[in-house]
């Protein structure tokens, strides 16, 4: 794997007197995107962010199915914090903040070690509130900033107006990892990680380059009798195509998000209406309660499919659940609401007969 | 920047309108509705309920945290938006407790009514009734947030937040306290903009109609004078109409025995507050001096600055110098057992309920402020007893404690302390009276007001603020040392007591500017215009307490305070 490169602070050791300008530049024409979910392009951000005062590195990875973070921190922590001493220097900001999710609070000293033997740069490591919401940009804002985990209003961007209404600049994990390899030779933006888990032989975080097909991919992870994948809890649902292309554009056409990169891989046992209400369970329980479309239709989708348990859906209900699916992304302001439907109008749209057999035919 | 104009298409109608405004604004400014719920005038916006969500090129978006850009498609009632508002309402009605409440919300926004509800209501928690100046029913809630923002970002109290997550988001308190063992000063700005009545004032109504159907009880009520401007309100009358001598026949229909005017009582404040800067000045004590007329202040004082105490003025509040002059001078002067006295004080504010079941407030020897009423509860005894309140007759206030100087009437709006005390001053201290009388550099709605006076050859400096977020900037100026204020009056509510949280709903900045327009007026219309003018105040100080700042008026109208600092 590239991610598992020891590069000893060579890069930073190259261009600690490089101008910002000129690292940004760079960064723009390596073509990395962010690696959090969202695909947008780094340099891009780092060009509206700059000057910024704050920079944060989102480690705060708690989509279900997805632990690349995870094993990025644990593998590869002189990476990131290469990353963030470059990140400081080319947005000349003040202070950095590694917001590490509470379960993965082990790491802490290790990283410590490093930041006080690499890094001339102020870099705490605040630890995670413990909520998914604080895994998005603005939610995560708020709770370093010791508010309320709620996602904001955008605009104004964190670019514009973030941390303590300064200028601030979120980078995942990933993202940090990948940005000393640019200045390397053959440096290749579309690697990517995935992380594969479910009803395979060999569940971890492969490295592959966005664009290959789905059965090269289960390959790796020795997948048999595979019915469906799920992208995370919020990227949507697919039934197993083997030439389904996995990047970016083509996950969205389908109607699907990428997302972070977690595969959670089901075979032909698994009832694909259990999984989408396990998946509703954790949206009613997990949204910060700010927007009524989100917090209420999560809540009452939770209600209708809680039925199911002890009997059929009748009619009705399932038009509410088709009703809901569609009405909630259009309430909602921030990326949780927008995508915690996703799942749902996937599976119905590719696996309607599971729900059907599930409701009372007259 | 703001100059710019933008263009933009709204159900079909080209408009152009100045940049940085929310689709909402827009909207309203060319009269096309669009329904809300979470929405406040003075608030900033949040997006909370999606109920004002509107068509923008195709897609759903809140309009009123959204601005304008150019080259927008808006549609206010597409067949999306409406489809989408079918099912947001079904969401956001069985967030409310009462149908009929929300059958009322549905008609006032002009939304088409729904037979039955999808979804059953949830059950919440019950009334957290602790406190003696708000109460919370978390079965009304519907989470719009109002509450918290004004608490958090107008006044910096903080009492309430929302708490837990999800479905089971709460408006609650830190670590789950009652109400009462939170910071809360008991402003009451979170039930001037409660949508639902979830928090409204402690209700005292029934205890007071008991003691007006009692015939062995001498009742009084006293009213203050930001009472009088937005009373009207209730009834239908448009923001600023003075009803005062509608609302003292009112008051009589009701039973009381004698109608007072708190005007006097804010009479006597000023003359011993003035008495008090002036002392304070000339023999060097703790500078400045802040006023002490408004409860909400005193608690977020004592709450969040309890060594600041010794700034404060001992004087009372205007009704707690009545209640105590009530059962004191007039119970003797007119031969009533004190005992069976009984003071209401209609009043715009929440916070003097606790006010007057303070420990300090008995100085008469009894309780001196029995009952106090907001102006929603003293509309709404009136409103019980079925009299048509536009229809009454004009009646005057009772003698001898009905007659009020302007200097009184002013009380009502922020800055008006200050004038009414910088009239006395002047003739305190040079014998003459001040020549031009309105003093309108302390008057309007600025945050911060500040200006300099010179009297005779003293040099003041004066500032005026109100809402607590203002007062606490003062609060570290002064603090800090780097300012030479000699006299700050500190309002809690914005606009001072005529955006009390007693007040009428709605009150937003616009109403109160309305507001404060009639309570000037009526100052004009006054014969007297300085407290010490008034000939009753005179004759209260010639009979009864002697001088101001003597012992006996030191006894009856002066209080101490309290360290609440553990509330935090």
């Amino acid at each position: 794997m590239k991610i598992l490169t020891k590069n000893n602070f060579q890069t930073w050791e190259k261009i600690k007197n490089l101008s910002s300008q000129k690292i940004i530049e760079k960064i723009k024409q390596s073509g990395l995107n962010g690696r959090g979910g969202a695909n947008f392009p780094v340099g891009k951000k780092w060009g509206l962010s700059y000057p910024a005062k704050y920079f944060i590195c989102n480690a705060d990875e708690s989509e279900p199915g997805t632990f690349k973070d995870h094993f990025v921190l644990q593998n590869c922590p002189e990476l990131i914090i290469e990353g963030l001493n470059i990140a400081m220097k080319a947005l000349r900001a003040e202070q950095a903040y590694i917001y590490l999710r509470e379960e993965y609070k082990i790491l802490k000293p290790q990283f410590k070690t490093i930041i006080k033997k690499h890094s001339p740069y102020n870099i705490k490591i605040i630890i995670g509130a413990g909520a998914y919401i604080c895994g998005e940009e603005t939610g995560q804002i708020n709770s370093l900033g010791g508010l309320r985990a709620e996602s904001r209003h955008k605009p104004p961007y964190p670019a514009q107006k973030g941390l303590f209404s300064e200028k601030t600049c979120v980078n995942n994990v990933e993202t940090l990892a990948r940005l000393p390899l640019i200045w390397q030779q053959n440096f290749d933006p579309k690697l990517l990680l995935f992380s594969i888990s479910g009803d395979v032989e060999k569940p971890g975080v492969y490295e592959a380059k966005e664009g290959i097909k789905l059965k090269k991919l289960l390959k790796l992870a020795k997948a048999k009798n595979t019915k469906a994948i799920f992208l995370g809890a919020s990227g949507g649902c697919f039934p197993y195509n083997p030439n389904l292309i996995m990047s970016y554009d083509n996950i969205s056409k389908k109607g699907g998000l990428l997302g972070a990169g977690g595969i959670i891989v089901l075979n032909q046992n698994k009832s694909i209406v259990n999984i989408c209400r396990s998946i509703v369970q954790f949206f009613a329980d997990e949204n910060c309660g700010k927007c009524t479309p989100c917090r209420e239709g999560n809540f009452r989708l939770l209600q209708l499919f809680q039925v199911i348990r002890y009997r059929k859906w009748k009619k009705e209900e399932l038009e509410w659940i088709e009703k809901l699916v569609k009405f909630i992304p259009q309430g909602s302001q921030c990326a949780l609401g927008q995508s915690s439907t996703l799942h749902l109008s996937t599976a119905l749209k590719y696996f309607k007969q599971d729900f059907l057999k599930k409701t009372v035919s007259k | 920047m703001e100059s710019k104009k933008i263009k933009l298409i709204i159900n079909g109608k080209k408009i152009s309108a100045p940049a940085g405004q929310t689709i909402l604004e827009v909207a309203k400014k060319n009269n096309i509705k669009i329904p809300t719920l979470c929405y406040h005038e003075d608030l900033k916006p949040e997006g909370r309920c999606g109920v004002c969500g509107v068509e923008v090129n195709g897609q759903i978006m809140t309009a009123c945290n959204n601005k304008i850009k150019a080259g927008m498609i808006i549609k206010t009632n597409s067949k999306k938006v409406q489809e989408y508002r079918k099912i947001n309402i079904q969401l956001v009605g069985c967030n409310f407790a009462r149908e009929d409440a929300f059958k009322k919300w549905l008609k006032m926004e002009n939304l088409p009514d729904i037979d039955e509800l999808r979804f059953k209501p949830k059950t919440k928690e019950k009334i957290d009734c602790s406190a003696c100046d708000i109460t919370i029913d978390f079965s009304k809630c519907i989470l719009c947030g109002r509450c918290i923002q004004k608490c958090r970002d107008v006044q910096s109290v903080n009492a309430i937040c929302f708490a837990q997550r999800a479905n089971a988001l709460k408006v609650g308190t830190s670590f789950d306290k009652n109400i009462i063992q939170t910071t809360c000063v008991g402003c009451g700005q979170c039930a001037l903009v409660c949508p639902t009545g979830a928090i409204k004032e402690r209700d005292y109504i029934s205890e007071v109609e008991k003691a007006l159907a009692d015939k062995k009880k001498h009742v009084i009520i006293q009213t203050a004078p930001s009472l009088r401007v937005a009373l009207g309100e209730e009834f239908d009358m448009p923001a600023g109409t003075l009803v005062t001598k509608k609302m003292v026949s009112a008051l009589r229909k009701l039973g009381f025995d004698k109608i007072f005017d708190t005007d006097f009582g804010a009479d006597i404040t000023i003359m011993e507050e003035a008495n008090e800067l002036i002392e304070r000045i000339q023999k060097k004590k703790t500078m400045p001096m802040f006023t002490s007329c408004c409860p909400g202040w005193v608690n977020f004082l004592e709450t969040f600055y309890p060594k600041m105490r010794k700034h404060l003025s001992t004087c009372k509040s205007p009704h707690q110098m009545f209640g105590s002059i009530v059962k004191t001078y007039y119970a003797r002067k007119f031969g009533i057992n004190p005992k069976d006295i009984i003071v209401v004080s209609g009043m715009p504010c929440t916070a003097k309920k606790y006010e007057a079941r303070r420990k300090e407030m008995h100085s008469s020897g009894y309780q001196d402020v029995d009952y106090v009423l907001t102006t929603r509860e003293l509309a709404k005894l009136i409103k019980k007893r079925k009299i048509n309140f536009a229809k009454l007759e004009d009646q005057e206030f009772d003698m001898p404690l009905g007659e009020s100087s302007g200097g009184g009437v002013i009380f009502g709006a922020s800055g008006g302390v200050m004038e009414s005390a910088i009239r006395t001053a002047h003739y305190i201290l040079t014998g003459k009276e001040l020549k031009n009388i309105e003093y309108t550099a302390v008057r309007g709605i600025q945050k911060i007001k500040k200006a300099t006076i010179k009297i005779g050859n003293l040099k003041l400096n004066l500032a005026v603020v109100h809402g607590l977020a203002n007062a606490r900037k003062i609060l570290e100026e002064v603090k800090s040392k780097k300012c030479n204020y000699h006299f700050i009056e500190v309002m809690a509510c914005p606009g001072g007591c005529i955006g009390g949280g007693g007040q009428p709903q709605p009150t937003t900045m616009a109403i109160i500017k309305k507001r404060a327009d009639a309570i000037y007026q009526q100052d004009k219309k006054q014969k007297f215009r300085q407290a010490h003018n008034n000939p009753q105040i005179q004759q209260l100080y010639q009979k009864f307490l002697g001088q101001p700042l003597g012992k006996k008026a030191h006894k009856l109208l002066h209080t101490t305070y309290r360290d609440k600092s553990k509330r935090i």
